[in-house]
């Protein structure tokens, strides 16, 4: 059953034009774990990071690894949804947006944590190099500086990866609505009219983002990497890191995707477009990351046992089977030994399946995310320097803050732009018709090798 | 449209000379080993991982076109399957190099092994008899997954069974696995103990992309040479190539990128253990050998292979792969020589006889097997659908 052109703008447009009192109680609730975080995060600059439960040795926790992880789930949307666009997989018309969000939300959320961090976080300007009057520059060799501009260059690249495919969206709610729609929406369409010109336009700048934002994504999770990998701490100094940081950040971007577009279809009702189908391909790609993801943990820790270095060998064994031994089991249990089968075997790889399979990656990435910062930082060369980390209430209320941040700025999106973009659906529909109208007349537009080879 | 017609023309006249010129290379070799084992072990282990590499990296690549699909499997899928038909006289190649462990890694060397801590260390994992069982381990594995892959593909000629397509997918991907583990460890044992105190996790994946990139490289010369031939010569087409092109620029960018991961945060720490292995390789000659590797392995094959009209033309993909294989061997040299010759490059006359002489072997057994069945694969579905008019 094939919905037609009307029925999808009918069905796509609904969530914008009208409003459930469910919806205003769940913002409402969402909004409230957000302030109640930011005050927590105003009495930590108020009183200071003593606060935290940072204390010597371990200096990075809770936010470093929220950090990690919320740039790590960015990778969801921009790479995926620019794999898929340049190997032009047809089933991808109606998950890119919702994945694209995520990146442009997730980047913003995980950028804002090393400022939270800070001692006094007023000062995060300093990271900038402007010609100040002291001329005193940040230090470019280090690869926080990098990180400031890779995830500055990354945000900046995925708005507009983001609102590109959403200007002519946008001017069809301005011609569907009245009143101050209208208004609100023709501004926001930068005046789209659907000339030829502009649409080959969108289409070139389509295939030029989707391929330049491809290194960029990999260069960001690389550079969050080597803030690790650079300083000379036992385990942290791996060679590994860039790789299996992106690969790590794929895999839960993808299982956050899943988790996203089972939520909208629950919510907004779109059982109809968000198929089965979706989820069994992002399924596919989710069981292909955590082998991978096996295969870096695995290659990380046959390294470090081979290499044999004392002061490494104790942050392995403190993992392995010491005091951070439950949380890496439940790590390797979450993130390889639950999803596999369920992904591997097709009867169980269904929309229940993926979202059991992806919670728990979502939740194993996290621990690994803390597995990677607080063994090695509490377990640093000398023993005398070993010590532990507990988080408080103010840690543990931001944290929290932010998973609401994310579903509510995720809501108010999904509210004033269309959740999946009605015009490459609609594309879709026209271009399988072509298909098929030609197959009728007995020459497959799809000839191996394309068009040069039709006459043979 | 049999393949074994239509290569009767090009690439078979060079079965007979490939084994004859390998063989008498090999002769050779061993008669300067008489003279000087340490140096014939030396060259011996280069030619081996090389060429051990292409047969490897052949099977990787294969591997991800069954996972993948796509036209530009099609093409060389029966130079893949015939690339991992070659793990045989591989197998058969280790013989001798298992014989010359003790001239080769100072832990099998019983009086080197007790005189160094880093090696007593390790004594665990690296002792002969683990070594060995290990090699026998990673062959098992590695034939096997190519007894099936080109068993089952074969067979789909024979038999047009659609189910059999499923079947290879399903092998590919814990095959992928296998193989992505199996090669970590190889790599520790045959490359890395070369110089037992230093270690990088990120080895295995920089040698699995070398010899996907080797490998992807080799067939892509070998494709120009049949490009002529009955039932390439159409699928030879500039789209097809094009997707040869850009996964040749992506493995090249992977190895670019690996190596940089490496390179950069080994520099920035600078410790004593690990800095050694790249002032090994910077000092001397060798410094100029890392030059020619970045300018030649990736600046000037990635700016040629981001151009649609390099990648659509044969003759110039074909140029670029070329000088990728040559530049895949140099690295191979700058990978593993300057654990020994610390002072510089030094090209034995031994280091040509071991890679000619196994690459000869090497072409024979691929072109045996490239003689077997058709040049494409007749009956996959996939390629049905994607080829219409061949049906």
């Amino acid at each position: 059953m094939e919905k037609s052109p009307n029925q999808i703008t009918e069905d796509l447009l609904r969530p914008l034009l009208r409003t459930s009192p469910k919806y205003y109680f769940a913002v409402a609730l969402l909004a409230a774990v957000v302030v109640v975080a930011f005050a927590a995060f105003g009495y930590q600059a108020y009183s200071g990071l003593g606060v935290s439960g940072l204390r010597r040795p371990v200096f990075w926790g809770f936010y470093i690894t929220n950090f990690v992880f919320w740039i790590g789930i960015s990778h969801a949307g921009t790479l995926i949804s620019a794999i898929l666009r340049l190997a032009n997989a047809t089933w991808r018309r109606p998950v890119t947006r919702c994945a694209e969000v995520i990146t442009v939300f997730a980047l913003s959320i995980g950028a804002m944590f090393p400022v939270i961090h800070l001692g006094r976080p007023w000062l995060a300007f300093w990271l900038i190099p402007y010609p100040s009057e002291r001329q005193i520059w940040p230090n470019f060799r280090s690869p926080l500086v990098w990180d400031f501009f890779a995830i500055n260059t990354y945000l900046i690249g995925s708005v507009a990866f983001l609102t590109l495919p959403i200007l002519p969206d946008w001017a069809l709610v301005r011609d569907k609505a009245s009143g101050w729609r209208k208004r609100v929406y023709g501004f926001l369409s930068l005046g789209w009219r659907g000339t030829p010109r502009q649409w080959s336009r969108l289409e070139s700048a389509m295939h030029i983002m989707a391929i330049v934002i491809i290194p960029v994504a990999v260069s960001v999770h690389t550079i969050v990497s080597w803030d690790f990998a650079m300083a000379p701490v036992p385990m942290w100094h791996s060679t590994i890191f860039g790789p299996y940081f992106v690969a790590g950040a794929i895999f839960s971007g993808i299982a956050a995707l899943i988790l996203a577009m089972a939520c909208l279809r629950k919510f907004l009702h779109l059982e109809d477009y968000l198929k089965p189908l979706h989820f069994d391909n992002l399924g596919k790609l989710l069981l292909m990351m955590s082998l991978l993801w096996f295969y870096f943990v695995f290659a990380e820790r046959l390294t470090t046992w081979y290499g044999n270095e004392p002061s490494e060998m104790a942050v392995f064994w403190t993992t392995q089977q010491g005091a951070y031994a439950p949380l890496f089991w439940t790590m390797v249990f979450c993130n390889f030994l639950l999803p596999f089968p369920i992904l591997a075997i097709k009867r169980l790889r269904t929309i229940t399946g993926t979202v059991i399979a992806s919670t728990a990656v979502v939740a194993g990435m996290w621990l690994e995310r803390f597995l990677i910062i607080v063994p090695s930082l509490s377990h640093k060369f000398l023993p005398y320097n070993w010590g532990t980390y507990r988080p408080t209430w103010v840690e543990i209320t931001i944290m929290v803050g932010t998973f609401a941040g994310m579903a509510l700025l995720y809501a108010l999106f999904a509210k004033a732009v269309p959740i999946i973009s009605i015009w490459e659906l609609k594309l879709g529909l026209h271009e399988k018709s072509e298909v098929r109208s030609q197959e009728t007349e007995g020459r497959g537009k799809l000839a191996f090798g394309g068009q040069e080879k039709l006459e043979t | 449209m049999n393949g074994s017609d239509a290569l009767q023309t090009d690439v078979s006249r060079l079965e007979k000379p490939a084994l004859i010129v390998g063989l008498l290379a090999l002769v050779i070799s061993v008669g300067g080993g008489l003279h000087s084992p340490v140096q014939f072990f030396r060259s011996y282990l280069r030619g081996y991982v090389f060429w051990l590499g292409v047969a490897l990296g052949c099977a990787a690549v294969l591997m991800l076109h069954h996972l993948v699909g796509g036209r530009w499997g099609f093409v060389i899928r029966r130079l893949l399957e015939s690339g991992t038909r070659t793990l045989l006289v591989m197998a058969a190649f280790t013989v001798p190099f298992l014989l010359g462990l003790r001239f080769l890694y100072a832990w099998a060397d019983p009086v080197r092994a007790h005189a160094e801590t880093a090696i007593e260390d390790k004594a665990l994992y690296l002792n002969v008899p683990f070594f060995i069982g290990r090699t026998i381990v990673y062959f098992a594995a590695w034939m096997l997954l190519a007894h099936f892959l080109n068993k089952w593909s074969l067979e789909q000629d024979r038999t047009a069974n659609p189910a059999l397509t499923r079947r290879l997918q399903n092998l590919s991907g814990p095959g992928l696995v296998i193989y992505g583990l199996t090669v970590t460890f190889a790599s520790v044992d045959w490359v890395m103990s070369l110089e037992p105190s230093w270690f990088s996790t990120i080895y295995g994946m920089i040698f699995m992309v070398t010899q996907a990139l080797s490998a992807m490289s080799l067939v892509i010369v070998i494709t120009l040479l049949l490009s002529k031939t009955e039932p390439l010569r159409e699928m030879v087409t500039p789209p097809a190539l094009n997707d040869l092109g850009n996964l040749l620029l992506t493995f090249t960018m992977l190895w670019a990128y690996l190596s940089f991961s490496q390179f950069l945060l080994i520099w920035s720490g600078n410790l004593p253990d690990e800095i050694t292995w790249y002032t090994a390789r910077a000092t001397g000659g060798w410094a100029w050998i890392a030059v020619l590797l970045i300018v030649f392995h990736f600046a000037v094959p990635f700016l040629l292979l981001l151009s649609r009209f390099v990648k659509r033309r044969i003759r110039l993909l074909s140029a670029v792969a070329a000088g990728l294989v040559v530049m895949s061997l140099l690295d191979m040299f700058w990978l593993l020589a300057p654990a020994y010759d610390r002072a510089g490059p030094r090209f034995h006359w031994l280091d040509w006889t071991a890679v000619i002489g196994m690459g000869g072997v090497w072409f024979w057994r691929f072109i045996a097997q490239l003689k077997r069945a058709a040049l494409v694969p007749l009956h996959d579905p996939r390629m049905a659908r994607g080829a219409g008019h061949h049906g």
